[in-house]
């Protein structure tokens, strides 16, 4: 067979009837219909069912054929043909016609497989495989088979599409992709950097970038006007459900322009790739300031898809009997709430009292929370009496309240306190109420972000990065609260509550530059021995920049509207930060960190898992978590001498026999029923109750990480 | 006299209905009782209250038997340090002892206690409450003066349990007694058996052969030539999978916690290693290094085992029954390392390695050694009623 006329799979149609073609691919599923053998054969375009038949292949094929097994990777040629009526399988694109095989090369054989890469049914109207409720970690660990399930193939082969619509959307605009190095310098600011040893250079390191926003910005001092990378970052941050330590993220960086011009940009290219997901995105997008959007949903990342939005209620009470609100008040504090319009029936006085003020709320952080429902025109609820008929009829007004509706209020003397308790109780309301829209999508770019963030210790630290543009120069670098009034010239792109990139319009003057590292309290010498080189490039005739970066695997994600980003990543690291595949991260040899110096550095620290393994007690008694005390160590030592006879001892005298690891015959036995069960002895709590440590209805354990 | 007890039940004997009524019942720590404290003799289950009957104590109860109390163990019911199991029965303070027999320490004890002592064959007898180590070699020993006892208790424990899923599907034996016919009985005595016995300990247990023949037994020597491998494969498969069975000493679910740890994988070293006692770490230090240094040591001891359970099954099939001692050498009585520990149970092993079942009988007079009967497994049944015929014809009775 000659692979260089092979056709593909998912490619054949009814217009192909009567073609002689030649296939290659993996066996997805077989039905043996005693004599016929239905096989669909999957490549990466699609599937086909191929047919075995004693009339058109030889009595050798058709043997060899009932041998084949789900997963071996197979070449057949054949004819195709029409189905029969009423045999035509609507699951596949190939449906209507089926490949009668001739020939038939078994490439390679598939051991049983640790699960079903087969989802498509080969009968119309049967279930479909699947491997939704296989564990992840398992998916991950073969992760080559995962991939070959149409599902996750599709999702590469979007992430393809849409990539290459960032690099021919880019080049069309004039941008041109660079790549910047990630063997580089740790950097003081963001997160913590992976290190990577240098052996030329022992006990130092590189960094591997967190963003090349340095590069990125010395780009366009170098004169490239227009840079672009899909760029792989890397953080060694705290472990989150949706996080990967190496992601891609679009790095994007232009001269010349302004805040508009980004804007236009990067919206035409969103609207773009969302198309390919056939997601329509309406342009423009909305534009919020980071207050307003802070005043109105309690976030920088406002999830616009529902109402509930904030009203502030704080004058309607300035003169107010109600003593908490009043001593809130006293002490500067805000009031805020949101009417969830005629959800009265859901949120009885119950579900509202017991639930939400009780505990949601308190969870949020709030230090309690108010509610009304609105009954025959009136505000009703446990503390109405408390409010003036007046109060009341404001709060009416202002809210526009109907009979059904629900008001919650929060105060506090804390702004942030109240934004941040009601904006989670926000998206938590709209989850439970069921009131966010599926299938829309509603970007935001969020602009007007302070400048400066103040500092514990009474001054200002940046709130995106030193080198963000703000919106006026004539400042006075001493006057703290100028300072914390100024706006950056930052943007993020939003969309339904989750951040997809942001960026800034840069600085390109040096005395500028200089003001802001004053007002951030740097000296000249601490600023050069920070950013030294990267300073020294804006003595140069640097142009006006700026730029954005757009997380791809998130932005991926969510067009492909997949539960999590490791699904649009070929090899993603588990929700532990290791990949279950290679099992990296992994201990190295000691010779290898003795080459790079890293052994007892500075002569007195011992690393974990390196100088504990040379020693053979400390290695058992970590691996098994179980403390040897100086007087127990001489006794191990002779117990391991004895075990590595014992050892010999077995290797000496096993013979060829099969182990046993019971001498009674087993017996494969089923729990009965179907439905998950608790013990009666976790619900009685009873399990509890020889534990050492215990909280509410929990073990407590030490932390597990440090 | 206190001190034989852990603990005692506070009830008096309460006179049950059932086949066991009036059966007083000592068990060991590392049997649940609900309600009770089971430590199984270690500061890994410090304070632990049974939650639930194991299968062994709640068949007891509906068969009308009485539990006394539980005595104490060794640490996991491994070895006989510290232990006192046996001196129950033998002070008549119980009628019979429930102890774990894992590499022989329900028969240990019973020779020690000059009663009989009965290990039943793998499988028969849920491990569902049972606090062991060795998964696959472990069974509930029972001890009693009367083989009678014996029966009767198995009778009523022996079984599947729905709670137990490593039971296997096998019919369970009938224990009523059967007839013994010597004349067609074949014993034999393994030689490799007594080769490590002193002098008089090997004149004691002639002795105790002799008593055999007089029977009218048709005894004869036999050979198992691989005999001492029973015990390396003790060692290793035992101690691997202890180290694994003790994993679940965490200080999280139970036991005590030790202080200060800063987080987790501290919280596990510093209170497994103030909770194990040192005969015990020792154990599972050694099934520490097959498990994750010398794996290939752990397939190796699975496939010797496979070898010693068939040749074990030839033998008795060309013998009805095996003859052999409970203890020899010049073992330490009381044995504080992990190496003499095991040198007592040189004897007794091989079953636990088998799974199948053994029985000690005192000695008959002051010069005999006790003596150890063991047949193939599942023949529990004609083994009790072997040993019922000969304490039978000590009694002078036929």
């Amino acid at each position: 067979m000659q692979f260089s006329e092979r056709v593909f799979c998912g490619e054949l149609s009814s217009e192909d009837i009567g073609r002689r073609v030649l296939l290659a691919g993996w066996v997805d599923a077989f039905r043996d219909h005693g004599g016929l053998l239905f096989i669909h054969l999957r490549d990466r375009s699609g599937i086909v069912q191929i047919v075995f038949s004693p009339d058109t292949a030889t009595g050798d094929i058709c043997r060899q054929a009932a041998l084949l097994r789900s997963e071996y990777c197979i070449a057949v040629s054949g004819d195709v043909r029409k189905r029969l009526a009423g045999t035509e399988n609507p699951n596949i694109e190939t449906g209507p016609i089926e490949v009668f095989v001739t020939e038939l090369a078994v490439l390679a054989e598939s051991d049983a497989l640790p699960f079903s890469v087969s989802d498509k049914a080969m009968v119309a109207g049967a279930p479909s495989a699947g491997a939704d409720h296989v564990a992840e970690d398992l998916r991950l660990q073969y992760r080559y088979l995962d991939i070959r399930r149409p599902a996750m193939r599709d999702n590469l082969m979007a992430r393809h599409r849409i990539f290459r619509c960032v690099r021919e959307f880019l080049d069309s605009r004039g941008f041109v992709e660079i790549e910047t190095p990630v063997l580089t310098a740790s950097t003081p600011e963001g997160a913590r950097d992976y290190l990577v040893p240098s052996r030329i250079h022992p006990q130092n390191f590189y960094a591997l970038p967190q963003s090349p926003q340095l590069f990125k910005q010395l780009l366009m001092i170098g004169g490239m006007e227009r840079y672009f990378q899909l760029a792989r970052c890397f953080r060694d941050e705290d472990l989150r459900p949706n996080r990967q330590p190496e992601f891609t993220q679009l790095d994007i960086e232009a001269s010349f322009i302004d805040e508009e011009f980004l804007y236009e940009l990067i919206e035409e290219l969103t609207v773009r790739m969302f198309a390919i997901g056939g997601i329509d995105l309406p342009r423009p997008f909305a534009r919020m300031s980071y207050m307003e959007a802070m005043d109105t949903t309690g976030s920088d990342r406002p999830d616009l898809r529902f109402g509930l939005r904030f009203v502030d209620v704080t004058d309607v009470f300035s003169e107010t009997r109600y003593s908490i609100f009043r001593q809130i008040l006293q002490r500067g504090g805000c009031i805020k709430g949101i009417n969830i319009q005629g959800q009265s029936e859901k949120l009885s006085k119950n579900v509202l009292q017991n639930e939400y003020a009780r505990e949601i709320a308190p969870s949020f952080g709030a230090k309690g929370m108010t509610w009304m429902r609105a009954e025959g025109g009136k505000l009703e609820s446990n503390i109405v009496q408390f409010f003036s008929e007046q109060e009341l009829a404001e709060l009416k007004r202002r809210f526009a309240v109907t009979d059904g509706d629900v008001l919650i209020l929060i105060a506090d003397p804390s702004y942030a306190v109240v934004t941040s308790a009601l904006g989670q109780l926000r998206l938590h309301l709209a989850d439970r109420l069921g009131l966010i829209p599926e299938n829309s999508f509603y970007p935001v770019w969020i602009t007007e972000f302070p400048l400066f963030e103040p500092t514990d210790e009474g001054g200002v630290t940046s709130s995106h990065h030193p080198f963000t543009a703000p919106d006026r120069e004539d400042f006075d670098p001493k006057n703290l609260e100028e300072l914390l009034s100024l706006k950056s010239r930052a943007y993020d792109l939003v969309m339904n509550g989750e951040e997809l990139g942001g960026g800034s319009i840069r600085i390109n003057n040096r005395d500028l530059q200089r003001k802001i590292f004053a007002a951030l309290g740097l000296s000249e010498e601490e600023t050069r021995e920070k950013f030294g080189f990267f300073l020294r490039a804006f003595d140069f005739g640097a142009p006006p920049h700026g730029g954005l970066a757009l997380g791809m695997d998130r932005t991926v994600s969510m067009i492909l509207q997949t539960p999590s980003i490791r699904e649009v990543i070929a090899f993603p690291k588990n929700r532990s930060a290791a990949c279950p595949l290679t099992g990296a991260p992994s201990a190295v040899k000691r010779e290898q960190l003795a080459e790079l110096g890293l052994l007892n550095p500075g002569g007195q620290d011992v690393l974990p898992g390196t100088a504990e393994k040379e020693d053979p007690i400390d290695h058992l008694s970590w691996v098994s978590r179980i403390g040897i005390s100086a007087a127990e160590r001489p006794v191990m030592e002779e117990i391991l001498a004895g075990a590595e006879a014992l050892a010999r001892l077995a290797k000496e005298k096993a013979g060829s026999e099969e182990p046993i690891r019971t001498v009674a015959p087993v017996s494969n036995r089923m729990r009965p029923g179907t439905r998950e069960m608790r013990s009666k002895l976790a619900e009685s709590g009873k399990l509890l109750k020889s534990a050492p440590s215990v909280k509410g209805n929990y073990f407590k354990v030490a932390s597990i990480l440090e | 006299m206190d001190s034989i007890f852990f603990y005692r039940n506070p009830d008096s004997a309460a006179s049950g209905d059932g086949a066991l009524a009036g059966l007083n019942i000592a068990i060991q720590p590392n049997i649940s009782k609900a309600g009770w404290p089971v430590d199984a003799g270690s500061r890994a289950l410090a304070n632990f209250t049974a939650l639930e009957d194991a299968t062994v104590v709640d068949r007891l109860s509906r068969s009308g038997a009485f539990l006394c109390g539980s005595t104490k163990t060794s640490e996991f019911g491994f070895g006989l340090a510290e232990s006192r199991a046996g001196e129950a029965v033998k002070q008549k303070i119980a009628d019979t002892e429930l102890v774990l027999d894992m590499t022989g320490e329900a028969r240990l004890a019973a020779a020690a206690a000059g009663v009989c002592g009965f290990k039943p064959s793998y499988g028969l007898v849920s491990h569902f409450g049972l606090i062991g180590l060795i998964p696959s070699m472990e069974t509930c020993g029972v001890l009693s003066s009367s083989i009678q006892n014996i029966r009767g208790i198995l009778k009523a424990v022996a079984g599947p349990d729905e709670k137990d899923f490593s039971l296997p599907d096998e019919s369970v034996p009938d224990f009523t007694a059967q007839l013994i016919n010597p004349t067609k009985t074949a014993i034999g005595v393994p030689a490799e058996a007594q080769s490590d016995l002193t002098d008089e300990q090997r004149e004691r247990f002639r002795l105790s052969i002799e008593e055999l023949s007089q029977a009218g037994f048709a005894v004869r020597e036999v050979s198992f030539p691989e005999w001492p491998l029973f015990l390396a494969v003790h060692k290793i498969v035992g101690s691997v999978e202890a180290s694994s069975a003790a994993g679940r000493y965490d200080s999280v679910r139970y036991g005590e916690r030790a202080p200060g740890a800063k987080n987790w994988n501290e919280m596990y070293l510093a209170s497994r290693g103030a909770s194990f006692g040192t005969l015990l770490k020792s154990f599972l230090f050694q099934g520490a290094f097959f498990q994750f240094q010398r794996y290939t040591a752990y397939e190796d001891a699975c496939r010797i085992r496979a070898r010693l359970v068939a040749d074990m099954k030839n033998l008795t099939g060309e013998v009805d029954f095996l003859a052999l001692p409970v203890s020899g050498g010049a073992s330490d009585p009381n044995p504080a390392t992990l190496d003499e520990t095991y040198r007592q149970f040189a004897c007794t092993a091989f079953a636990n390695v088998t799974g199948q079942p053994a029985l000690v009988l005192p000695p008959a007079s002051k010069g005999q050694a006790p003596l150890q009967l063991a047949g193939p497994r599942l023949s529990d049944a004609g083994l009790l009623s072997l040993g019922e015929h000969l304490l039978k014809l000590r009694e002078g009775g036929k």
